[in-house]
């Protein structure tokens, strides 16, 4: 039996945890660069701000004046989705933490919805975040039952869909963009086709829903009708890849600048790799203008082999290289990044003959940057060239204290 | 050769005595337990609870899942503010004594957030 729990608005919670002039009032949380709204807490939302909408377009409407936005603080998010899997792990054999505000629980016969009801109190009173848990002897059940729970106020914030007729009675009155995988172009064909509530797909034979939506459709149609596809998975899998894109902070217009922001991403992707033992065997480079701006749009970018490393210098200087190559003066830049990609484990890395770094060196000098970054805060020691605050880097205007993590940052109280 | 961390365990001329039983600094992370889920640490402004102890400056940590106990310090959010008050049980009924309020009830428009559990004085 599977459980699916999270946060309501989890990253407002997090704000509204520690700041009490927050609660009742209408509080959003910011994008990066604090672009677009990403959390909303249930008075923004019934103001009509929607998921995504542009801040800075629309902070100026007047129904929009007296809500709070924030910049996102991922530190302290972070931390307390931690707590939260803590709390969980206490009171279930395995938990799956799936997103920061999602986890799936390892439900056994004797833990159901009244058990589910004293978890999510525990869980409110240790973190101060409010959440609904979801039951169903599927993932995708789980997942729906948990939409069920959000939606009927009255069901005390846990929905139990492994109990047969509360599933059919659900059923008949959620859409089918409810369920889990199902939105978009999927969401268009069935209703293409008059269905529209979940009960409607649910009893659809499965050869139709494979022919429809492909054998992915077919295996959140069997979940639906109680049939396990998915088990629980404590471990993320392998990485494939390791991202860093970030938008300017404001717009980048010389090399000096884009140099340094190439620089910073390479170390940050490198410092990921080590994180999980791998070796980069490849790596793509990329910036490009403003796609909204009435200039024309420009994009370079450039995928190219590299000797297997996850050395910062080396890393470091093929991604500047490589931007530099494809530089282009008298543009806006409005995002840059480095993507490593066909990474392997350190010792299944194919080796070069002639390396040109020295592996043993690099390593040691790759343990020891890792270490004083991890004991005196990221950022402490920094390769040449990247300043520790940049004219690019990403806006953060109202983002609140890291009240968890940091000692300078903690919550005041008043005495 | 770069400097490298030497702990009483491996010298150059004799060898240590010490090196099967070299221990680390007590981690005062561990005493106060902050790794668990329902601690906190909160930092304390003005000095209304000098009589219980509590400085101006000081490090609280705080455990938001103790039992209320009448007489004991909690962190309160009281009329928007986030206060230190003694938590007193009178008649069934639960009362806030902050030090630079009125008492107040506990009641939905209030929320005791923790009770004090340790506390931390870097500035003694």
């Amino acid at each position: 039996m599977f459980g699916l729990i999270d946060g309501n608005n989890f990253y407002v919670s997090c704000e509204r945890a520690f700041d009490p002039t927050l609660i009742g009032k209408p509080v959003i949380v910011l994008s990066n660069n604090d672009g677009c709204a990403i959390a909303r807490s249930a008075e923004a939302k019934a103001l009509g701000i929607k998921m995504g909408e542009v801040w800075h377009l629309s902070k100026r409407k007047p129904e929009y004046r007296n809500v709070i936005a924030k910049s996102s603080n991922y530190a302290l998010y972070g931390d307390m989705s931690r707590r939260v899997y803590e709390v969980l792990s206490e009171s279930f054999a395995r938990v799956e933490p799936y997103s920061i505000d999602e986890m799936f629980l390892d439900l056994t016969q004797f833990a159901r919805a009244d058990y589910c009801r004293r978890v999510r109190e525990r869980v409110r009173r240790v973190t101060k975040i409010p959440t609904c848990i979801g039951i169903g002897t599927t993932k995708t059940l789980a997942k729906l039952a948990n939409k069920h729970a959000k939606s009927r106020p009255d069901l005390g914030g846990v929905s139990d869909f492994s109990d047969l007729d509360a599933r059919r009675q659900a059923f008949k009155e959620m859409p089918i963009d409810e369920i889990w995988g199902v939105g978009g172009a999927s969401q268009l064909k069935l209703n293409n086709l008059g269905i529209h509530t979940v009960e409607q797909f649910a009893a659809l034979p499965s050869a139709s829903v494979r022919k429809l939506m492909t054998v992915t459709g077919q295996r959140t149609h069997a979940e639906l009708n109680g049939v396990s596809c998915m088990p629980l998975t404590l471990a993320p899998s392998q990485r494939q890849t390791v991202s860093v894109t970030r938008m300017f902070g404001r717009p980048v217009e010389t090399w000096e600048d884009m140099r340094e922001a190439l620089a910073a991403h390479a170390s940050r992707a490198a410092e990921k790799c080590r994180k999980h033992g791998l070796a980069a065997t490849a790596m793509q480079v990329f910036f490009h203008t403003n796609p909204h701006a009435k200039e024309p749009f420009f994009n370079a970018q450039r995928s190219f082999d590299v000797e297997p490393t996850n050395d910062s210098f080396s890393l470091i200087r093929q991604a500047v290289r490589a931007g530099q190559s494809m530089w282009k003066p008298g543009l806006s830049y409005a995002k840059c990044g480095i993507i490593l990609l066909d990474l392997h484990a350190v010792g299944d890395a194919p080796r070069d003959l002639l390396p040109t770094v020295d592996p043993i060196k690099s390593e040691k000098l790759m343990t020891a940057l890792d270490a004083v970054n991890a004991r005196f805060g990221r950022g402490t020691l920094r390769p040449g060239g990247i300043r520790p605050k940049t004219p690019w880097s990403t806006r953060a205007n109202n983002r609140s204290p890291r009240y968890t993590t940091r000692f300078s940052d903690l919550m005041e109280v008043q005495a | 050769m770069t400097a490298r961390a030497y702990k009483g365990d491996e010298t150059t001329g004799f060898q240590s005595p010490a090196q099967d039983h070299i221990e680390a600094v007590p981690d005062l992370a561990e005493l106060l337990e902050l790794r668990r889920p329902q601690r906190y640490a909160v930092r304390v402004k003005g000095d209304g609870l000098r009589a219980r102890g509590i400085h101006g400056g000081d490090i609280l940590v705080v455990n938001s899942d103790a039992e209320p106990q009448s007489g004991k310090v909690c962190v309160a959010f009281l009329h928007g503010d986030v206060v230190l008050a003694i938590l007193t049980e009178k008649d069934g009924q639960w009362w806030l004594e902050p030090s630079n309020h009125a008492p107040a009830p506990v009641s939905d428009e209030t929320e005791v957030w923790a009770m004090i559990a340790a506390l931390v004085r870097t500035d003694v």
